[in-house]
Formats: C-alpha cells, sequence, structure tokens
C-alpha cells in the first residue's frame, strides 16, 4: 500500500490555499462576533480582555525562558512546569519562614501585613534559586547529552516526574497563596472599571519589561550576539575560541530563573498547588507551538492569542440557550490546529 | 562516532545495579508469590506486609486510603483516625510516632486485631480498585475501612458486590451515588454525602440572612455538584432563586468566571473544591472588592482546619456547612480528641498543618475513619465476634448500628446503610471557626429530592423549586463559647 | 542504517546460544498459556493482565518510534477516546454516566475502535508534518487537549467517569473469573505483535523506515512523506484503541482520570523501560511496571517526606532516569547486553544479538539529529 504522488501539482497549489481561506473567515466570523459581545457589554468586554492580556502576561514569562532555552540548546526542557511550581513553593515558604506571622496567608479581611520587603526578597530568593537547579539539571543530566534532544526531552521527563511527585510528599495537596504586600490595593478603579492591581501593574508590566530587556540583550549585547550565533551555527561559534558551553550554561540559567520568576508572579496572581507544573508546561508548550519555537517575538503572539482565545471563550460560548462554555477547551486546541496548518513550524518558526 | 565507541564500557557498569534491582524484584516476587499461593490453598491467608504471626481468629482489617493524588497528604491523617479507635478502646498499641508504623495488640469481641495493609491509592477509582483489590485478594482483609474520595468510594461500593463475604466500611469519600444508587449490602457509610455536608445552609441564609437570589459557583464535575445540591435543595425550597456558575475543574485563573457573575446578589454559595476555592476567593476580591458582610457561604471547604491556614476569611460573616465542629466543648468530642492525643501524641511531618493527630481532630479525614472503626467494634461486639456465614450477622449488625456518643452528633443508618447525620452551620473568621448552629437527622434524600431514581446532582440539578425538607426551620443555635 | 538490518538474521536449525533462547522463549509462552494454573487471582489480573494491556498501549507508541521515528505522547489519549467511545454507547448498568445508547457489546468495540482510528488519522494529519522533538510536544499538547475535554465534557465523561460498562457475556466478571479477560489481553497481544511484524515488512512498512532515515529523499523519490506517517500514526491509534477497549473491560469503568498526564507519561516511561529497540519491550517495560507499582507500595523503607510507601512516582521516575541516562535501550538493551556476556563464546555465530544494542542506539541518535537539523526540506514543500 505505497502511497506516492506527484510534488507539487495544481491541485497541491490549491490544497494550501485552502486553509488559509477557511482560516480567514473563520477569524472573520470569530471577530465579527466579539464586536457583537463588545457593543453589548462594554465594561465586561474590557474585563474580559484584560484578563486574557494579564494571563498571556504570565504566559509569556514561562514560555520565554522555555523558548530561549530552546532555541540556542535544542533542548525541550520538560521540566520548565516544574521549576514554574518549585518557583512558587520556594517563594512560598520564604515568605513563611522570613516574614512569618501569618503574613503569608490570604486574608479577605486584610487583617494580615506584609511588607514589601517581605514580597520582594522571596521573589528574587527564589528565582536565583530556580536558576541554580536549573544549572544543576543543565550541568548533571544535559551537558554530556548535548545533541541527543529526544534523550534529554526523556530526562527532562524523568526530572518533572520526580519534581511533582516529591513537592506533593513536600508541599501536600492544599492550594498556597504567596501574599503581596499589604500595602498595595486589591485593585485598582479606572472610571466605571475595577480591575485586579497585582494583574495589571506588577504581572504585565514584568512581562514588558522582560520582553524588553531580552530583546535588548539579545540585539545589543555581546552575550546576546553569542546566543544569536550559537542558535544559527554552534560549531562555527566554537571555532572561533567563544566558550559555548559558559554560554549554553548562561542561558539555560536565565530561563530557569524566567521560569521560577514567573511561578512566584503566578503564585500571588493565582497560587501555588499540585498540578500547576503540567498545566503551565502545557499552556508554555501550546505559545511555542503557536509562536514557533525560539522566536522571542512569536513567544509574546502566541501568549496572547493563548490568553485572549482562553479568556474569551471562558464566557462568550452561550450562544442564546446553547451554552458551549465547557467546551471552551476546545478553542485552543482549534487554535493550535489553524496555526499548524498553515505554519507547521508555528508563526515565527523557522527551519534551523 | 567517538560516543559511539564510549557508551559500552560505561554502560557495562550498569549491570551489576540492575542485577540487584532484578535480585531485588525477584526475591520479594517469590516470597510475596509463595505465601499467597500457599495460603490460597490452605485458606489462611498471610500478610506481606503485617504481622507475621497472626493467631488464627484474628480479624485481618485493612485501611485503604490515598497517599499519592492531591488528598495524598492525609494518608497518615486517615490510618491515624481509626487506629486511635483502636488504641483508645480495643488495647492496641502504636507501633510508632507515625500511624503507618502499624499497631499491635487489641481485640474486638475476642479476634485479636490483624493490620493486614494500607491501601495507598491516588484519588482514581482504577488505583482504589487496584488497592482494596490488593487488601482483600492478597492480603486476606476481611473488613476494609475506606477509602477517602468520591469516586473511589463508587468503585468500591461496586467492587463489594462481588466479595459479599467481606466488609466494607466506608472511609471519607462522599459522593451520593456510592450509597443512593450502587447500595452495595455489604457497604456502609457512617459519614455523609457532599449534600449532606451543606444542608441546613440554605435554609439559614434565606431565613437568617435574609438572602432571596443566590449565586451559587461550582466545580463542574461530582462533588462541586453533589455539595451545591444540598445548599440549593435548601434554598429553594423556602422560596429563594440560583443563579448558577460552574468554572471547569481545574480552573486557576477564575477571573472569566467571576465576570459571569452578576452585579446584584444577596449573597453567594461556593462550592469550589479544596484546590480552588483560594484562586478563586482571591480573585473575586481583586474584582470585585471585599464582600460584604453576611453575603458569603461555602462548603465544607471554606472552614477545613487544614485548609482554614491558607484561606482566611474575616470580618466578612462568611458561614459553612460542615459536620464537625472545629470549636466544641462536647464531652463526646473531648473524649475523642483526648484518644487521639494519648495515641499519637508527637508532632510528625507526615500529617499535614498542624502536624498532630489532635490538631486534624475536626477534619473529616481523621474522623470519619475513627466513627468507621468504631462502628465496626460495636457491631462485631454485639454479634459476639461472629463472622461466621459470610459475616452474615456482622453485616446485619452494621446496618443497625447506631452511634449516639459519635464526637460530632449522633449518627444512624439509613436503609440504604447510608448515615442520617447531625450538620452544622459555622461562622468562619480569621481566628478560627465557630460553629452557630446545628441541623439534626440530615438524610440523604433531602425529603425526597434525591433518590435511586431521580437525576444525579449536576449543572441542572437539582431544579430549584419550592419544596418542603424535614430540618426546614429546625435548626437550633449551639454555641461552644 | 539500512533497513535490511531489522530482518532479523536466523540460522536453522538453531545452535548453542539460539537454541537456549528459543528455550527461553518456549519456557516464558508456556508459563503465559498455563498463567490462571500458576498465580492467583490478584497476580493473574492486576499483574499480568494489567502488564498485557499496558503492553499493547506502549507498543503502539514503540511501533511509531522504532519505525516512524515519531515519538508519540497521544497513545493514551487515543485509548481514552476508544474507551470513552465505547462507554458512551454500550449499556452501563444503573445508567452511571455517560450517554447510554444501550448498543450491544461488540458494537461498541467496533464503534469505539473506529471513532479512535478516525482522531488518530486527524491527529496524524496534524502531526505528521512535524519530526523528532516537535512531534512528542505537539503530540503531548493533543494528549492533555484530550484529557481536558473528558475531564469538562461530562455529557461524555459522566458522572465520575463511565461505571459499570457492559462487557461481552464470554468475559463474565473479571474480578471473580480473570481468566477470560486475561486470554484476551494475551490474545490481543499476540495479535498485534503479529501484525505489527507483518506492516513493518510490507512495501508501506518498508516506505515508513525510509521515512524515518531520511523523509527529504524519500520525498525526492516521490513518496508523500505526510501521508505515510498520517498512516503509520493511524494504525498505531488502531493499536492502541484494542487497549482502550481492554482497559475498560479490566477496569470496569473510564474517568478523565484514567487518561491524565500521569497516565500518558507512564505509557512513555513503560515503552522506554522495556526498549524502544525492539516492539517485545513495550511487554517487558509494563510487566516491570506493574511490579515496581505493586512492591513500591508495600516494601518501599521511609526517608521521611523524601522516600516511603505513597511515593511510587518518586522510585518510577528515579528508574526512568538511570535508564534513559545509562541504557537508552531499556531492559531488552541490558538483556542483550547480558547475554551478549553469557554467550561470548558463541558471539560470531550470533550476528542478530550482537548488532543490535548498536542499532538501537544509532535509532535513538538518529532521531536525535533528525530533530537537531530540523525538519527536511520536504516539510515545507507540502506546506
Amino acid at each position: 500500500m505505497s502511497v506516492a504522488v506527484g510534488r507539487t501539482s495544481p491541485r497541491a497549489q490549491l490544497g494550501t490555499q485552502a486553509p488559509r481561506i477557511i482560516l480567514g473567515i473563520l477569524g472573520l466570523v470569530v471577530v465579527v462576533w466579539l464586536a457583537i459581545k463588545a457593543s453589548q457589554g462594554g465594561t465586561t468586554f474590557i474585563q474580559v480582555t484584560l484578563n486574557g492580556i494579564t494571563t498571556a502576561a504570565l504566559y509569556f514569562v514561562v514560555a520565554a525562558g522555555f523558548t530561549l532555552i530552546f532555541g540556542l540548546m535544542r533542548v525541550v526542557n520538560m521540566a520548565h512546569g516544574s521549576l514554574y511550581l518549585f518557583g512558587g513553593y520556594v517563594a512560598y515558604i520564604a515568605q513563611t519562614h522570613w516574614f512569618g506571622g501569618g503574613g503569608s496567608q490570604f486574608s479577605l479581611g486584610g487583617a494580615s501585613t506584609t511588607s514589601i520587603a517581605g514580597f520582594f526578597v522571596p521573589l528574587a530568593f527564589a528565582t536565583l534559586v530556580i536558576g541554580l537547579v536549573g544549572l544543576g539539571i543543565q550541568q548533571l543530566l544535559l551537558r554530556w547529552n548535548q545533541g541527543q534532544d529526544l534523550r534529554q526531552a526523556l530526562i527532562t521527563i524523568a526530572v518533572s516526574v520526580i519534581f511533582a511527585d516529591q513537592m506533593v510528599a513536600h508541599y501536600g495537596g492544599i492550594v498556597q497563596s504567596i501574599q503581596q504586600p499589604t500595602s498595595w490595593p486589591n485593585s485598582i478603579t479606572i472610571g466605571a472599571l475595577r480591575y485586579g492591581f497585582f494583574r495589571i501593574t506588577v504581572v504585565l508590566g514584568s512581562a514588558i519589561v522582560i520582553g524588553v530587556l531580552l530583546y535588548l540583550l539579545f540585539k545589543h549585547t555581546r552575550f546576546g550576539m553569542t546566543i544569536r550565533a550559537g542558535v544559527d551555527d554552534r560549531a562555527m561559534l566554537s571555532a572561533l575560541g567563544v566558550n559555548v558551553q559558559l554560554v549554553f550554561a548562561g542561558a539555560f540559567f536565565l530561563g530557569a530563573m524566567l521560569a521560577g520568576f514567573g511561578g512566584v508572579l503566578g503564585g500571588t496572581m493565582i497560587s501555588v498547588g499540585p498540578g500547576l507544573d503540567t498545566q503551565f508546561l502545557l499552556d508554555a508548550l501550546i505559545v511555542v507551538i503557536i509562536g514557533g519555537m525560539g522566536s522571542l517575538v512569536g513567544a509574546a503572539i502566541g501568549a496572547l492569542l493563548l490568553g485572549l482565545v482562553q479568556s474569551y471563550s471562558a464566557i462568550y460560548l452561550h450562544f442564546g440557550s446553547l451554552d458551549l462554555s465547557n467546551y471552551g477547551v476546545m478553542t485552543s486546541f482549534i487554535l493550535v490546529i489553524a496555526v499548524l496548518a498553515v505554519r507547521p513550524l508555528g508563526l515565527f518558526g523557522r527551519a534551523a | 562516532m567517538e560516543r559511539l565507541r564510549r557508551l559500552p564500557r560505561g554502560r557495562l557498569a550498569v549491570i551489576p545495579a540492575v542485577a540487584l534491582c532484578a535480585l531485588w524484584i525477584a526475591a520479594c516476587g517469590s516470597s510475596s508469590s509463595s505465601t499467597t499461593k500457599s495460603a490460597a490453598a490452605s485458606g489462611t491467608t498471610t500478610s506481606s506486609s503485617g504481622s507475621k504471626s497472626a493467631p488464627a481468629n484474628a480479624l485481618k482489617i485493612g485501611i485503604l486510603s490515598d497517599c499519592q493524588g492531591d488528598f495524598g497528604a492525609w494518608y497518615n491523617s486517615d490510618i491515624g483516625g481509626a487506629q486511635a479507635y483502636f488504641i483508645a478502646h480495643n488495647g492496641a498499641k502504636a507501633k510508632g510516632p507515625v500511624p503507618s508504623d502499624g499497631i499491635t495488640g487489641g481485640t474486638i469481641a475476642g479476634h485479636p486485631i490483624d493490620i493486614v495493609g494500607y491501601g495507598c491509592a491516588n484519588d482514581t477509582a482504577a488505583s482504589a480498585l487496584s488497592e482494596v483489590r490488593r487488601l482483600t485478594e492478597q492480603d486476606g482483609a476481611q473488613v476494609v475501612i475506606g477509602p477517602l474520595s468520591g469516586d473511589e468510594g463508587i468503585a468500591v461500593a461496586n467492587y463489594s458486590k462481588t466479595q459479599p463475604g467481606k466488609t466494607f466500611i466506608n472511609g471519607t469519600s462522599g459522593a451520593q451515588d456510592t450509597t443512593l444508587k450502587v447500595r452495595s449490602p455489604n457497604f456502609f457509610r457512617y459519614n455523609g454525602d457532599g449534600a449532606q455536608w451543606s444542608a441546613g445552609v440554605g435554609d439559614y441564609a434565606y431565613k437568617k440572612l435574609g438572602w432571596r437570589n443566590a449565586v451559587v459557583v461550582m466545580d463542574d464535575y461530582a462533588f462541586g455538584w453533589t455539595s451545591a445540591a444540598g445548599f440549593i435543595a435548601d434554598f429553594c425550597a423556602d422560596g429563594g432563586t440560583v443563579t448558577r456558575v460552574y468554572p471547569p475543574l481545574g480552573t486557576t485563573d477564575y477571573s472569566s468566571y467571576i465576570s459571569q457573575i452578576p452585579q446584584k446578589y444577596d449573597g453567594l454559595f461556593s462550592a469550589v473544591g479544596g484546590a480552588g476555592l483560594l484562586d478563586f476567593l482571591k480573585q473575586y476580591v481583586q474584582a470585585r472588592g471585599n464582600f460584604k458582610k453576611n453575603t458569603l457561604a461555602g462548603n465544607i471547604f471554606l472552614g477545613d482546619p487544614a485548609t482554614i491556614a491558607a484561606v482566611h476569611a474575616s470580618d466578612a460573616g462568611a458561614v459553612e456547612g460542615t459536620s464537625t465542629n472545629e470549636d466544641t466543648t462536647s464531652p463526646n468530642a473531648s473524649a475523642y480528641i483526648a484518644a487521639l492525643k494519648k495515641a499519637y501524641p508527637a508532632k510528625t511531618n507526615s500529617l499535614p498543618a498542624p502536624g498532630t493527630l489532635a490538631g486534624l481532630a475536626s477534619s473529616v479525614f481523621t474522623v470519619n475513619y475513627y466513627v468507621a472503626a468504631w462502628a465496626l467494634d460495636k457491631a462485631l461486639t454485639a454479634v459476639h465476634g461472629d463472622l461466621s456465614n459470610g459475616q452474615a450477622a456482622l453485616h446485619a449488625a452494621l446496618a443497625k448500628t447506631a452511634l449516639p456518643d459519635a464526637p460530632y452528633g449522633p449518627v444512624t443508618l439509613d436503609e440504604n446503610r447510608q448515615a442520617i447525620i447531625t450538620n452544622y452551620i459555622a461562622q468562619v473568621s480569621g481566628t478560627g471557626v465557630r460553629t452557630i448552629y446545628k441541623v439534626p437527622g440530615v438524610t440523604q434524600t433531602f425529603g425526597g429530592t434525591f433518590s435511586p431514581t431521580t437525576p444525579s446532582p449536576g449543572r441542572g440539578q437539582p431544579v430549584c423549586q419550592k419544596r418542603s425538607l424535614p430540618w426546614q426551620g429546625k435548626e437550633q443555635a449551639v454555641s461552644f463559647h | 542504517m539500512s533497513t535490511v538490518a531489522n530482518t532479523p538474521t536466523r540460522s536453522w536449525p538453531p545452535r548453542g546460544a539460539a537454541l537456549l533462547g528459543w528455550a527461553v522463549l518456549a519456557a516464558v509462552g508456556v508459563v503465559l498459556l498455563l498463567a490462571p494454573l500458576i498465580f492467583d487471582l490478584f497476580w493473574l489480573s492486576q499483574i499480568l493482565t494489567q502488564a498485557l494491556w499496558l503492553g499493547i498501549a506502549a507498543v503502539s507508541l514503540t511501533f511509531l518510534y522504532r519505525y516512524g521515528g515519531m515519538t508519540s505522547l497521544a497513545q493514551v489519549a487515543i485509548y481514552g477516546i476508544a474507551g470513552f467511545a465505547m462507554g458512551n454507547v454500550v449499556h452501563t448498568i444503573n445508567s452511571e454516566g455517560g450517554l447510554n445508547l444501550g448498543w450491544t457489546p461488540w458494537l461498541g468495540v467496533v464503534f469505539g475502535i473506529v471513532v479512535a482510528v478516525l482522531l488518530g488519522l486527524l491527529f496524524g494529519a496534524i502531526a505528521s508534518r512535524s519530526y523528532g522533538i516537535y512531534f512528542l510536544m505537539i503530540t503531548l499538547a493533543l494528549s492533555l487537549f484530550v484529557f481536558y475535554f473528558f475531564g469538562q465534557v461530562t455529557q461524555l465523561s459522566g458522572f465520575g467517569g463511565i461505571r459499570s460498562v457492559s462487557r461481552p457475556g464470554y468475559l463474565g466478571d473479571p474480578i471473580t473469573h480473570p481468566s477470560p479477560l486475561y486470554y484476551t489481553c494475551l490474545g490481543c497481544s499476540v495479535a498485534v505483535y503479529l501484525l505489527l511484524r507483518y506492516m513493518v515488512r510490507t512495501p508501506f512498512g518498508i516506505a515508513l523506515q525510509g521515512i524515518r532515515d531520511d523523509p527529504g529523499r524519500m520525498s525526492s523519490l516521490g513518496y508523500h512523506v505526510a501521508l505515510h506517517r498520517a498512516l503509520a500514526f493511524a494504525l498505531g491509534a488502531f493499536v492502541a484503541s484494542i487497549a482502550g477497549v481492554l482497559s475498560v473491560w479490566f477496569n470496569t469503568q473510564i474517568s478523565p482520570g484514567s487518561i491524565n498526564i500521569q497516565q500518558t507519561i507512564a505509557v512513555l516511561i513503560i515503552a522506554v523501560i522495556g526498549g524502544l529497540s525492539r516492539l517485545e519491550g513495550a511487554w517487558i517495560g509494563a510487566l516491570a511496571y506493574a511490579l515496581i507499582d505493586y512492591y513500591a507500595r508495600q516494601h518501599t523503607p521511609t526517608l521521611g517526606l523524601w522516600l516511603n510507601p505513597g511515593r511510587f512516582a518518586t522510585i518510577i521516575g528515579v528508574v526512568f532516569l538511570l535508564i534513559v541516562l545509562l541504557s537508552p535501550d531499556g531492559l531488552i538493551g541490558i538483556g542483550t547486553r547480558v547475554w551478549a556476556l553469557v554467550t561470548r563464546r558463541g558471539r560470531e555465530a550470533e550476528p542478530g544479538t550482537a548488532a543490535a544494542a548498536p542499532t538501537a542506539e544509532a535509532t535513538l541518535e538518529k532521531a536525535g539529529t533528525m530533530a537537531t537539523g530540523g525538519p527536511p526540506s520536504s516539510g515545507r514543500q507540502e506546506a
């Protein structure tokens, strides 16, 4: 049952155009539907859009580290979600132990207090610790398997299995929360709109700052140029006398730090608990599948698309009396298929 | 190429290590399979993990809990609950400071107690089935106490039908179907289901807090629906109306679902589970500001002592439905807590915060296993240790066993071998949980709202309609302060 | 690596080590056939039957990897689709979950497998233009989508799963009488094994292996690379769907928890532990997995929170890590090397076994370099 066809027939040409046309129509329908919804309930629409954007900001921070590591080393770090969650736990433990006295506990009445340092010291500490943990994984387990990317993926899967189990063992099944400084407001009001302060300032702000810094790092520093050169041609870089191993270690450290930093932001904006490692690994995967592996811009666009789609589909899948909101998960699926159908390597992916 | 040549040398070094592993497996395998084979032949199964030389008339008990998955942290809380009863009332002794170290000695109605093993499931039906089979078929347990969670309970109740000569006493699992629909003759549950644990809250909210329309936020799965069903049945029975919001299970970012909640409502009932509750409340406050006084109520998760450490609901006057009291001073509960303290005084990191069994006394994970052991002791004593004829006498006695002195209020069984319990309404605040009302005689059927033929609780079930419930307006004020 | 190397070289009549090999094989066969007489109910059911159906799930992955160069993490999702599809259409006692359309069990089996194969074809079409590590990521994402889908679309996944799914009458109650289900799983395992062995020698199978080794060249030769890969994926889906049906009969129920990420990883672990170089590895890995699972819950020493009977996942994770680090071709590879040590004298007479280890090694690295080099040009032309 051998199947052989001609390579480029006119029909194949049409075949490649068909998905684009279908997707164009589909995209148009979605935009029109959202426009209708936006005109019906302006405040809610803005709120839901902001939800999508702030969620996307968190996804971007996590996915940027993931795509950075992949871009340079071709390592798909399946333990990235574990690093994210572990970062949250490290910050939670640090906050409880060093700034304890109920400060780490969420309170509806706001009776407990957390100082500014009580938030930022655990944040910095956890970011650093996770960077070192990532560095350890790279040096101990991955360094001598360079180039065998499937084996490296399997190794990081094993690491994530062990991490997930140990985190349940040590921190239990209860969901915990990292406390933002008490002096910060819970929410801010702009006109008729009330929105979570932490989400819109710290999370969104961090994502923008990180995005800009990474961009500058890549484009305007020697380290960044070395990394970009490494992405294009590792052997040549090595031949030029650059210590490639040092560059790899630095990049892995940075990527892991971003996971840990994301974990602390997520642990404050949402929570820290079992299962989030898988969830954020999946989100990072989808973001980079959509955006293209190894592309920073792709990660930003992918995160934005995923965040908005998830946010809109959570509430705008009611069609009259027909409630499809529990099929919301399908929209992310359709998004991935749609992108892959047109661009198998993602929006900004390119063959190495 | 170079790597190819170098690798085998390194890999040869593995062989001894793997050989050791293989030997370990082989050794365990031969010892265990030989015991079970010979045991199966002789009819007196001995356990591979329990005591080596149990007397012939020993009562073999297996305790089934979760050691993995989201509830894995409560493994020792469950085991400790059951064993603390045997230690306090049957003369058993703890082997170590951690409950899973085991117990020695102790008799029930002349039968020496032999704990043959601890079931270690992971919150899925498949794992519970596998573990209960290990306990009964491999380790020869005659009585199983457990399991922990809802789906597991249904699986074990179904399994119990294939083992009519054995006895199954539920641990903490609270799915409604387990007893209402499966109705296995040798499966007994001395604790309430998820709906019973919410009983009275709706009535209280309507009559005392003056709610007329409520928002019910529930996890979109069995326990969320069941637990919300208890509130909805009560609240609608009085004439209230509800708006239901059901975020998918596993949601962490609730912001978009919070956008769905109407701006105007009298009160909000949260049937969001342990994992999502913190996320939900936190994001609600971010999006809408703090809850106004007396506008928040919730299911059992709002006040579980281990969860309360993470979630405070101070100053908002939040109320929860619960089957236990954290603040109790009643003699029955005091005796129970003293028994836990005596059996396992040491603080251990094998238990969730606060790290002592007595500190987890009001957790359903501890007390329900304790009550299960109590029911077993009482029923077996009543029939003078008669285990003959497929434990027929024990089954009959268990079905009739009432525990009027249970730690948190009397328990009796209905015709489906499901507990009729006392439920409580408690005020949750930053300083703890304060019990304010008790709801006696809560039945699983909610006065006919639920029956074996009605639809199981779901997104739209039960429908919101006026009806009469046995405990409407019969809540009694209590105060332990 | 040429495709010819996949065909084991055998000499007949067998001599020396080969004779020993056949004797071991015969002994295993006899033990498997007589298992209900040798093992008690629990072992027969929870260890052997479970290992057999898990092995079928894992062999679908081993096949895709070994002959198609596709490390698919969607196999659990596909067996879940088969299980849920069957569970929804057949009769369930007490109407416990699902659509409960009341079809006969065999019709349900056919329906489940057809649905799973069709969706497998769709998944294959989506993923088939991606290679190596991209393929793994996309199939992982697909797998998680399926899990979340059944977790959230409760009309199809029931009230806490679909329970008491009716089985064909001859199976009886698999808890009290596990033998019929055991023999069913054994028969299916043998049939699946023979089917896959047959398929890899057909022109389709040879072409598939060519595509695994060099998709660009195969495309130049006029082969439709993506279609071949999608069809191979559908064949893998067919095998996985059999495992799905058997798993539902074995557990008497299926719930979203049966196909969660842990199970997805478990099937990957099984295939890798057993050894990706040979199809048999899947069942060896499944048996090892079932044994570790069983013993870890009882015989694990307690070292504080780090290690105790609840830490099965840590143990299996460490085993998995060691295997990947030290013996990429798993227990099969270890066995091969032990075998080579034992029969060192007759090594010249045994070219097949001696070549097996480096072959497996080469395969793993092949897939690695393939992805490192990025998808070949053909992948882009079809886009």
